[in-house]
């Protein structure tokens, strides 16, 4: 256990630490914007249809997949390229570990930061309108996605080094374009994991964007089990690549 | 195929490797190498790009082999991590977090070894890392950034210890006080394989040497055997020196070098003995006043000698 907990503090400072940060703090603050420049004068119900309509698009179409995507992707990937991935895995640890702390990491960054955007926004709403449900479904489907994405992302990023430009065709391509195509093909989205568990916890929320979420029904339980198997599966498919996969790339 | 008894073979071994073979592509990195490494240091000896990283990353799984057998301690690196509480690897890539300390590097290293934490003061203190041990590792040079590798593969007493290029970099105090800690590791009873495309470096570390060129085993045994089998073939040492003209005359006198070569104030000197020559080199060079700023063997003679070395075998 205290290796799991040195791995997954180290990797935290790794994956929050140098630019990165700033351009996915920068991302982060789209919600706070978004929403304070379309609630305006709203209130109440038509307020929070405001914040339906337009801030959670953004925080689960564009923050928690983008920012998963940048933070979540270089969790092994980077350490595969420049090589510190030998310092891990020459340790008397099992594989499943290394990449559980990994993923451990990359959520817990998404969620710190796209969590911080979410906040904020949700302080907007409240401060404008005094609409304060959302506040806490908010940040616990936020957590919820951060799991969602960063269980794909860190995964991804360990086999491909073009892991960020394939991971934003399939956010803008398959998230925000072809999965809307047919209901049936909802139930592959990693947005509306996070968005079922939102819509399960705010009234009206099913009212505004249930129609969203296509054959996925809302709810937390759901979404629970859902991000559950992919974390157990991105462990598993991580912790093979571990074993079977050379794991230096550099000369 | 090397025979599992000759001279690449080490008694008491704790790393066998039998017709072990890495391709990338159509490229052979690694090819039919049949060796063994047991306690004490032994001395992996090559030019650039001879396969020794490569051998060194498949005897530490951080690789797969293409074909043929691995074992550390009985088992297969790759699948049963348990005998990483036993190895451990100073690679030859800057693999440091350049956001942590030595001190937290190594102490990083100690708690995933299972070790005691506190450990790391005395393997910072093993490298003499102790004045920059808590600074950040991104300020280091590359002779420290060496040194905090060192300090982290030390941490936890591994039985075996394998170097890639461990001295790259480092000062000739850093590298004479780190070649004596490999030593003493070695006497102590620990397995240590090190890797150099520089002899004499390898000379200094290692008992026993294993030769490597394209891939293959170009030599094996004790460095006394290595040298009689590059005895009879020219090495080209490159001195650099004031005087250089009436240095290269007194050398050519010499019956150990067949050529010199002299450009400005670099000579490049034909020997069929480096040792003889190199040890000679500083009396010729102070009886004719030549102040000499630079002596080392070239590469390319090195790879030279280990081509003819697989030719021969």
């Amino acid at each position: 256990m205290k290796q799991f907990i040195a791995m997954t503090r180290v990797s935290l400072r790794q994956v929050i630490g140098g630019r990165r940060i700033i351009a996915v703090g920068l991302v982060a603050l789209l919600p706070p914007i978004v929403t304070l420049t379309t609630i305006g004068s709203y209130v109440d119900r038509g307020a929070l249809r405001q914040f339906h309509d337009a801030t959670i698009g953004v925080i689960f179409l564009i923050v928690i997949p983008v920012v998963a995507l940048i933070l979540g992707s270089g969790a092994l990937g980077d350490e595969r390229r420049d090589g510190t991935l030998s310092f891990l895995v020459l340790r008397p640890i099992r594989r499943e570990a290394i990449v559980g702390a990994k993923l451990g990491a990359a959520a817990t960054a998404t969620f710190i930061v796209a969590g911080s955007g979410a906040l904020l926004s949700a302080l907007v709403l409240g401060g404008m309108s005094g609409v304060w449900d959302p506040l806490i479904p908010l940040l616990i489907s936020v957590a919820i996605g951060s799991i969602a994405y960063a269980s794909v992302f860190v995964i991804l990023g360990f086999i491909t080094a073009r892991a960020v430009l394939i991971g934003l065709i399939y956010v803008f391509v398959w998230e925000s374009g072809i999965s809307f195509a047919a209901d049936s093909l909802a139930t592959v989205s990693l947005f509306r994991i996070g968005l079922s568990a939102y819509t399960g916890m705010v009234e009206f929320a099913v009212t505004d964007i249930g129609e969203v979420l296509g054959s996925v029904q809302p709810g937390v339980g759901g979404a629970l089990v859902k991000i559950a198997v992919l974390a157990a599966a991105a462990v598993a498919i991580g912790a093979s690549f571990l074993r079977k996969r050379d794991l230096v790339t550099k000369d | 195929m090397t025979s599992a008894s000759g001279p690449a073979w080490a008694a008491d071994a704790t790393v066998e490797t039998r017709s072990l073979s890495r391709w990338f592509g159509q490229k052979v990195a690694v090819s039919d190498v049949t060796c063994a490494f047991g306690p004490g240091v032994t001395g992996l000896l090559g030019p650039n790009g001879a396969g020794k990283t490569t051998l060194l990353r498949l005897i530490c799984g951080l690789i797969s082999p293409s074909d043929g057998e691995l074992t550390v301690l009985g088992s297969d690196p790759r699948k049963n991590p348990k005998v990483y509480a036993s190895l451990a690897l100073v690679p030859e890539e800057d693999a440091v977090y350049g956001f942590q300390t030595a001190r937290e590097f190594a102490a990083y290293a100690a708690t995933l070894a299972g070790t005691d934490p506190a450990k790391a003061d005395e393997a910072i203190a093993m490298v003499r890392l102790e004045d920059a041990a808590d600074r950040p590792i991104s300020g280091y040079s590359k002779g420290m950034r060496q040194r905090a590798k060192v300090a982290a593969a030390l941490v936890s007493d591994p039985r075996i210890l394998v170097l890639d290029e461990p001295l790259n970099g480092t000062d000739p105090i850093q590298r004479a006080h780190l070649i004596d800690t490999f030593r003493r590791l070695g006497d102590a009873g620990h397995t240590v394989i090190v890797s150099s495309h520089v002899l004499a470096e390898v000379e200094r570390m290692a008992d026993r040497v294993l030769a490597m060129v394209d891939g293959k085993l170009a030599a094996a045994g004790n460095i006394a055997s290595i040298r009689e089998a590059m005895s009879d073939i020219p090495y080209r040492l490159r001195v650099e020196a004031g005087n250089a003209r009436m240095l290269g005359a007194a050398l050519l006198e010499r019956h150990d070098v067949s050529g010199v070569e002299i450009d400005g104030d670099t000579l490049r000197v034909d020997t069929t003995d480096l040792g003889d020559l190199g040890r000679a080199i500083p009396t010729v060079a102070r009886r004719l006043d030549a102040r000499i700023t630079l002596v080392e063997p070239e590469d390319e003679s090195l790879e030279s000698v280990f081509r003819y070395l697989v030719r021969r075998r």
